[in-house]
């Protein structure tokens, strides 16, 4: 049985569909990747598994569970097993790195605040930054904001992580910080994940499995060296980040005018 | 089709009551949600700080500005028909059953009530709502409960305060300025008062303390659109919360003076 289970969702937003009749399915310890450009439902999709929208048709399950039909205490007893990493962090701005990491530990877990302490220790070192308990999330940089809600998100240990697009905004080499970070996680954790980037490069380093969502629909579900060469236009113009093909709805400007006003 | 007058009504009820019916069901979810677990101390504390102990200086400033006022104007009155004595048991009966109860409710809607849609505000459009849901943490019981809690404890007694405040104002003026022996100012204050005076202006102070910790976080829980929303959440707060405590303030008095 699958870990996630995405059966038929469908989701819009008024008249706009965001998704239509996405079918996922994430096996147990496995990273899937999910890849498409801007507003093709990917962040959307993650918000349906985490039960923060609702579907419009069909459903998400996950272990079994069909998140929409489940009731606020049962919810919640889901999400303690899944770690969410925000697109930008969503740190507690009012709170320390240390109480944001710790944050779940102490509503969920009886332990000692000496426990509470170790794992919080722990979380951060896995995410290299050990030391910084102390600061304010407003005296930390992107990258360290981030990293801060992956140790926030595996405090609780949990079975499956999300990380919606982890990279976004952030320069190269912290990019790259960022995907060797969520590989150590992996194979530490071994949990079962899905992280949504744009970034190809990490994304072919952390996936077991790549999907693409184009306007609201999976056009492709497979393995990276499968999605590489597969033949589907649309993939082949993401892979090359070019800007002409059936990609964009509306066409981008020609090139040759860019020459001319670069000459 | 050009909507018709009935077309807009319609829809104005509509969305009235589509409204109210929001706030309302989450007023319901925080008062069920404040005897739910865990219970978060340092958080209620923290609250009691902020809408308690921090609205002091502003209570009492405010209360004593008005209770002056309301002597000068109150001895000037009286004075028309050789009747100063009376001043200061009016004075009483205003600072006691209107004025304190009302004034407090009013300035904490500015001080807190906006702080708090303020604070809900950003953490909804910085998606930290979100991230508490998806700690597994009820936003309401987490957010609204010791708000809530701090305000019906934190108003009534700051109304207490500012009625203690009234009284040195109206002294200021009666005593000090208008020449009115102290000893009987500090008896006739009292005179047209009741245990029950107080009681009322308790019960006020708890149900504008209850409006302004439901509306402030209501209207922060549902802010919408990034920095204008959050620009829009604390006046629209205030001017929801002080035409409340207006309102039901008439609908309080004429229940509790039955």
């Amino acid at each position: 049985m699958a870990v996630i289970d995405v059966v038929n969702l469908s989701k819009a937003f008024g008249p706009k569909v965001v998704l239509s009749n996405v079918n996922l399915q994430v096996q147990e310890g496995e990273s899937l990747v999910v890849l498409g450009g801007s507003g093709s439902g990917k962040t959307v999709l993650l918000r349906n598994i985490m039960g923060l929208l609702t579907p419009d048709s069909g459903h998400v399950a996950v272990e079994g569970k069909i998140i929409a039909q489940l009731n606020r205490e049962e919810l919640f007893t889901v999400r303690q097993s899944i770690g969410m990493c925000f697109q930008m962090a969503a740190l507690f701005d009012s709170m320390t790195v240390f109480e944001n990491v710790a944050f779940g530990l102490r509503r969920h877990l009886e332990i000692t605040e000496d426990e509470v302490r170790a794992r919080v220790e722990e979380c951060l070192s896995m995410v290299g930054l050990k030391g910084t308990e102390k600061l304010k999330p407003a005296e930390l940089s992107g990258g360290m904001k981030r990293r801060v809600g992956f140790a926030r998100a595996i405090a609780l240990k949990p079975k499956i992580l999300l990380f919606d697009e982890p990279t976004t905004g952030l320069d190269p080499v912290m990019t790259d910080v960022i995907g060797r970070i969520i590989l150590d996680l992996k194979h530490e954790l071994g949990v079962t994940s899905i992280t949504i980037t744009h970034d190809l490069k990490s994304a072919f380093e952390i996936a077991d499995r790549i999907a693409l969502l184009f306007r609201g629909e999976c056009i492709a579900c497979e393995k990276p060296e499968d999605f590489k060469v597969n033949p589907h236009p649309v993939i082949q113009q993401f892979l090359r980040g070019d800007a002409d093909g059936p990609f964009l709805q509306d066409p981008p400007p020609p090139k040759r005018k860019i020459k001319e006003a670069s000459a | 089709m050009v909507p018709t007058f009935i077309d807009k009504a319609g829809a104005g009820v509509l969305k009235a009551a589509d409204t109210f019916g929001d706030f309302a069901v989450l007023a319901g979810r925080a008062f069920a949600a404040i005897f739910k677990r865990p219970f978060d101390g340092k958080n209620l504390l923290n609250q009691f700080q902020s809408v308690g102990v921090n609205s002091i200086p502003v209570v009492v400033l405010t209360s004593i500005a008005v209770s002056m006022v309301f002597a000068v104007q109150l001895a000037f009155g009286f004075r028309q028909f050789q009747a100063e004595g009376l001043a200061s048991q009016v004075e009483g009966l205003a600072v006691m059953r209107e004025l304190a109860p009302v004034i407090t409710g009013l300035m904490l809607s500015g001080r807190i009530g906006s702080a708090m849609a303020a604070e809900l505000g950003t953490m909804q459009v910085t998606e930290q709502i979100d991230a508490l849901e998806c700690l597994a943490t009820d936003p309401i019981h987490y957010l609204f409960v010791p708000r809530l809690l701090a305000s019906m404890v934190m108003v009534p007694l700051l109304t207490a305060v500012s009625v203690y405040v009234g009284f040195w104002g109206g002294y200021l003026i009666l005593v000090g300025v208008e020449g009115q022996s102290a000893y009987v100012y500090g008896n006739e204050f009292y005179k047209l008062l009741a245990f029950r005076d107080l009681r009322i202006a308790l019960y006020k102070a708890l149900v504008f303390g209850m409006i302004i910790a439901l509306v402030g976080c209501w209207k922060g829980y549902r802010t919408q659109g990034g920095a204008e929303g959050v620009g829009q959440a604390p006046t629209s707060s205030v001017v929801t919360s002080s035409l409340w405590i207006l309102i039901s303030d008439f609908f309080l008095t004429k229940l509790l003076l039955v």
